[in-house]
């Protein structure tokens, strides 16, 4: 009897913390959801009423039509798309080769090279965005994708992640290939990359979205409006509308959306640390 | 003859090897170590974007100029930088350590798993949206006649109480700080349950038949046995605030003073790109560059020392 009531406090305790988190994080989403179908005048209106009175669908096509109403919106969504995707791309390539190179060969200054990358994440970019400004002037690249995307190739932590996996994977399988007389760059290409799938799909959505978050290069290098990327427009948009509360959440939650579903769809592969818990649970 | 042979092999897989790491070695040669050492070159001169003269060289001017004591005073100058980036960062990454790690603590205690991958998901659910989108969201709920007043009004029961959060220097630091605090939560209690997950069960169960109750097991075994996972997050934490950006960016462009939140970063963004000091900014990047180096290092040394092995 006594044990039991001395569990039931920290019970309430545990939930009420976590029920309280819950909102905090959720509430600001369903908000962003919510007013973007409203007025400003209900966005606004003390005290808030969740519910939209009536689906404002104006808010979407003032947030695709842009300050101009040129629809730059369109544009600027799709360059955001491409430059994360050829980030994405380029740093699941380059980082499964280098992590490959320097988990299954041996190789005079090996780890110096291990040593030299790791010592690359103690620089921050933006130490460095000055310098690599004035490459990208000096290149004439300033409005190019080739510049938005040039300084995020690869990442260190991508190769770390790449090596680590591929340590522990069989050589024999990479022998076995070498018997039958497959090239070295067959094998990285036909056995090693398929067999990375999971650390791809890691991979991949972190250098995906860091470049869907990114506004501070495209802010240096993209000063066209054609070759603006999405968090560009979001800033400029709120700037130009800040009293158009409802437009703005409607170009807010269209921003969103691609990560959204991607989130929806691949959870596991964000929060890795739950797929860890789950193979432990019992 | 064998062992020649042998030899031959080996050394073609070295050159496989270098072969295959060399397109990274070029990349971070020419975008990282390249332009760190530009930025050390660079804030020894005095360099304007647009000027046709030849950058003059000035030795330590551009450090004297950022430490000068009697630019202290000024709203705008680096020491402000530095306050305000330091006050960010403690304001932020305490908050978010000690939070997730509670939240951490109690979701891997709860017995039923739907919840648990629930509460992970909505916790992790404001970390997809990016950080303009964040930003823009919070400074809707902070307008004067915003959610932000209703909902601390209704707690404090003082209705009608503008608390000024994107005009009052110190509510507008306080704001930037919900917002970062809001978008990275998820993600570190996400970090901290995965530490959690590694304690072996085997460790808890022996405790539990040696008579200890939850709250020893947290302090003397959940605590010492996660202190490499404490230490990963805090400094990982630290070196994500301190080059926070975006947030400052939009509550600054939607017309926020921008004394309280110039962060080092925004001050260097300001000072080399719209007024074209390059060799300022650069010597404002290497200061930030050092201060970082230290923390990183700090991490390499401690989670080096500190590993736990079962």
């Amino acid at each position: 009897m006594q044990i039991q009531r001395n569990n039931i406090l920290p019970k309430i305790i545990t939930y009420l913390v976590l029920l309280i988190m819950l909102l905090f994080t959720l509430i600001p989403i369903l908000f962003m959801i919510t007013s973007s179908m409203m007025t400003s005048r209900q966005i606004l209106r003390m005290p808030f009423n969740w519910i939209p009175e009536k689906f404002n669908w104006i808010n979407f096509s003032k947030a695709i039509k842009g300050n101009d109403f040129n629809y730059i919106f369109l544009r600027n969504i799709l360059n955001s798309l491409i430059v994360s995707t050829s980030v994405a791309i380029t740093t699941v390539l380059l980082a499964s080769l280098t992590g490959y190179g320097l988990a299954k060969f041996k190789f005079r200054g090996r780890n110096a090279v291990f040593m030299m990358i790791m010592g690359t994440m103690m620089i921050p970019f933006e130490a460095i965005m000055i310098p690599l400004y004035m490459v990208v002037m000096m290149l004439h690249i300033q409005n190019t994708y080739v510049g938005l995307i040039l300084p995020f190739l690869v990442s260190a932590f991508g190769i770390f992640q790449m090596r680590q996996y591929l340590t522990t994977f069989p050589t024999e399988f990479l022998d076995a290939a070498r018997v039958d007389g497959m090239g070295e760059f067959g094998i990285y290409a036909k056995i090693v990359l398929p067999n990375c799938k999971p650390v791809i799909a890691t991979l991949s959505i972190l250098a995906f979205r860091s470049q869907w978050d990114n506004l501070l290069w495209p802010l240096l290098v993209s000063q066209s409006e054609k070759m603006k990327t999405i968090p560009q427009y979001i800033s400029a948009f709120a700037e130009e509308r800040s009293t158009d509360e409802g437009a703005m959440m409607a170009a807010a939650l269209l921003a969103s959306l691609p990560m959204f579903i991607l989130f929806m769809s691949l959870t596991k592969y964000f929060i890795g640390g739950s797929s860890v818990y789950e193979s432990r649970k019992g | 003859m064998a062992n020649k042979k042998y030899r031959g092999i080996e050394r073609k897989q070295a050159r496989w090897g270098f072969l295959f790491v060399l397109p990274s070695m070029l990349f971070f040669s020419l975008f990282n170590f390249y332009p760190i050492i530009n930025a050390f070159y660079t804030s020894f001169f005095d360099k304007r974007a647009l000027s046709k003269l030849a950058p003059k060289f000035v030795g330590l001017g551009n450090y004297e100029r950022l430490f000068r004591l009697s630019t202290a005073a000024n709203p705008l100058s680096f020491y402000n930088s530095l306050r305000a980036t330091l006050v960010f960062t403690l304001g932020t990454f305490i908050p978010l350590l000690v939070l997730s790690l509670i939240l951490a603590v109690f979701i891997s205690n709860l017995s039923n798993n739907r919840a648990k991958k629930f509460l992970q998901i909505s916790y992790y659910a404001p970390a997809v949206l990016s950080s303009v989108v964040a930003a823009t969201i919070w400074m809707i709920i902070f307008d004067p006649r915003g959610l932000g007043n209703q909902w601390v009004n209704g707690l404090l029961h003082t209705p009608g109480v503008d608390r000024r959060w994107l005009v009052d220097p110190v509510m507008e630091q306080v704001s930037t700080m919900i917002i970062y605090f809001w978008k990275y939560i998820g993600y570190f209690v996400i970090l901290f349950i995965t530490g959690l997950a590694s304690i072996p069960p085997t460790i808890y169960e022996a405790a539990i038949i040696d008579g200890a109750n939850k709250n020893q097991t947290f302090w003397r075994i959940t605590l010492p046995l996660l202190k490499p996972t404490v230490v990963l997050v805090s400094v990982m934490a630290m070196l994500q605030c301190l080059k926070t950006f975006s947030t400052q960016y939009m509550i600054y462009t939607n017309g926020a003073p921008r004394a309280p939140i110039n962060v080092i970063t925004f001050n260097i963004y300001v000072t080399g790109i719209q007024q074209q000091y390059l060799g300022r900014a650069s010597a404002m990047s290497v200061v930030l560059f050092i201060m970082m180096m230290l923390l990183t290092l700090l991490q390499f040394k401690t989670t080096k020392s500190e590993n736990v092995d079962y």
